[in-house]
């Protein structure tokens, strides 16, 4: 389905950005709901199309993160058959061993 | 017949019109079908001024059996212990509940308000609220711990903001015809045959529950509102989903997460700014958990029902 390669492809770009070494902000990691509220609200100042924009804000990572290796694949907003960020704020493709700030559970 | 009187505390009157809003029975089933005498209700008594003193007094005195002393909303004991900011019928609404609820053969407390203190006692608590034998988690309250009434039995707790119209008439019926030995009561002193379930008992997004999909936005058809939204469904003990509202629907299935209206500490966290319909996390994870759930074991539950979770989990597929 042509939805489906375009997520595909979208992914498959946002992979090579981060494997380039694209700098994103992983810190501070998110403590409380205050916290996640305003982390929220400075992504809903992007444009929807602002895919740079979303995975520095962010922190995104292609690898799962911190002591407790979090990761996309128990995160509370990941679909996991379709590979897909459902966060409204983040709405991306992404792989199961990524992570970012938004996480979850 | 039993004799049925109902007093107003600090109220917002929402139990009334729930009661009023009655299907199953409903309030006129009380008075044609199950003998019920309404002696006075702030809605439907028709005695003022001297005659409703009256009344009162001869509830009190005994000259008027009291069989069931239903009281809504709070005893307020403002200013400094007086319980001058709610008069009623010439002095302090709590000097005639103290009263009148010796007097009754059964005492029940409809709504937060009268069962735990609810709103108007949120910090701080200006109008000195009590529930009549609870504040918050407190036991004691109004009445005291020791308290109980003619019957032997404490005040019966039909929580809710608003409880349901069939939560209430179902109790005073109960009540009423003599079937008490019926009602039994949890710790809380709330009805089990309403309360040991949970709000989620038939929710229409369990499964979403339980494969972890979460519900981002109000009225989403797709998704549990646990995650996100501060659903209380899991830790809330109400049968919502099991005794509809008008019979067709609840807030969950609507789309809307259950509160905990039910629970003592309703409303949770204050009402502090960022608390309500928000999911309260600390580093992710929710600081309430669904009941009896740890945080190990919640962590495991969210890693397995999520590589086992199907594809249409992930679909919207509550269309009406
Ligand atoms: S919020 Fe972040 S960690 Fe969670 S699925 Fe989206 S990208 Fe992954
Ligand atoms: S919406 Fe609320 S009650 Fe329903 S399954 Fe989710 S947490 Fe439970
Ligand atoms: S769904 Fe929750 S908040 Fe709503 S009435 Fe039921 S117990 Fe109360």
């Amino acid at each position: 389905m042509q939805h489906e390669r375009e997520e595909d492809v979208l992914r498959a770009d946002i992979a090579a950005r981060l494997a380039a070494g694209l700098q994103t902000q992983t810190a501070p990691l998110i403590e409380n709901d205050r916290q996640f509220a305003e982390l929220l609200a400075s992504l809903r100042g992007l444009r929807a199309d602002d895919v740079d924009g979303k995975l520095k804000l962010g922190g995104f990572v292609d690898h799962p993160f911190g002591g407790e290796q979090m990761r996309c694949q128990e995160c509370m907003y990941y679909l996991v058959h379709r590979k897909w960020c459902d966060l409204p704020e983040l709405a991306l493709p992404v792989e199961p061993s990524w992570w970012c700030r938004l996480w979850r559970i | 017949m039993a004799n049925l009187l109902w007093l107003q505390g600090g109220a917002c009157s929402g139990n009334t019109m729930s009661f009023l809003n009655a299907e199953e029975p409903s309030a006129c089933d009380l008075v044609t079908d199950f003998g019920i005498n309404v002696l006075w209700h702030p809605s439907l008594g028709v005695e003022l001024g001297d005659n409703l003193q009256k009344l009162l007094r001869d509830c009190v005195s005994g000259a008027i059996s009291l069989d069931i002393f239903v009281f809504e909303g709070t005893v307020v004991n403002a200013p400094n212990g007086t319980g001058e900011w709610n008069r009623f019928a010439g002095r302090p609404m709590k000097q005639w509940v103290n009263e009148l609820a010796k007097a009754a053969q059964f005492v029940v407390a409809i709504g937060d308000c009268a069962t735990w203190g609810g709103i108007p006692a949120t910090a701080p608590n200006p109008s000195e609220s009590q529930g009549l034998q609870f504040l918050k988690r407190d036991h004691g309250g109004f009445l005291g711990k020791s308290f109980v009434s003619r019957a032997g039995l404490p005040v019966i707790n039909v929580p809710g903001c608003p409880a349901h119209p069939d939560w209430i008439t179902q109790i005073v019926v109960a009540v009423a015809t003599g079937r008490t030995s019926d009602i039994t009561l949890d710790e809380f002193q709330r009805p089990r045959t309403f309360f040991q379930s949970f709000t989620q008992t038939g929710c229409t997004r369990n499964m979403h529950f339980a494969y972890k999909v979460s519900a981002t936005e109000f009225g989403q058809r797709k998704g549990c509102l646990f995650y996100d939204l501060g659903c209380r469904g899991p830790m809330t003990h109400s049968p919502c989903n099991r005794i509809l509202w008008n019979r067709v629907s609840s807030k969950t299935r609507a789309g809307m997460p259950c509160l905990g209206c039910t629970e003592p500490e309703f409303p949770f966290f204050d009402l502090a700014p960022g608390t309500v319909f928000k999911t309260q996390t600390v580093m992710g994870v929710p600081k309430d958990l669904p009941t009896g759930v740890d945080k190990k074991s919640y962590i495991a539950l969210t890693g397995a029902a999520k590589n086992a979770a199907p594809e249409w989990a992930e679909r919207d597929i509550f269309v009406v």
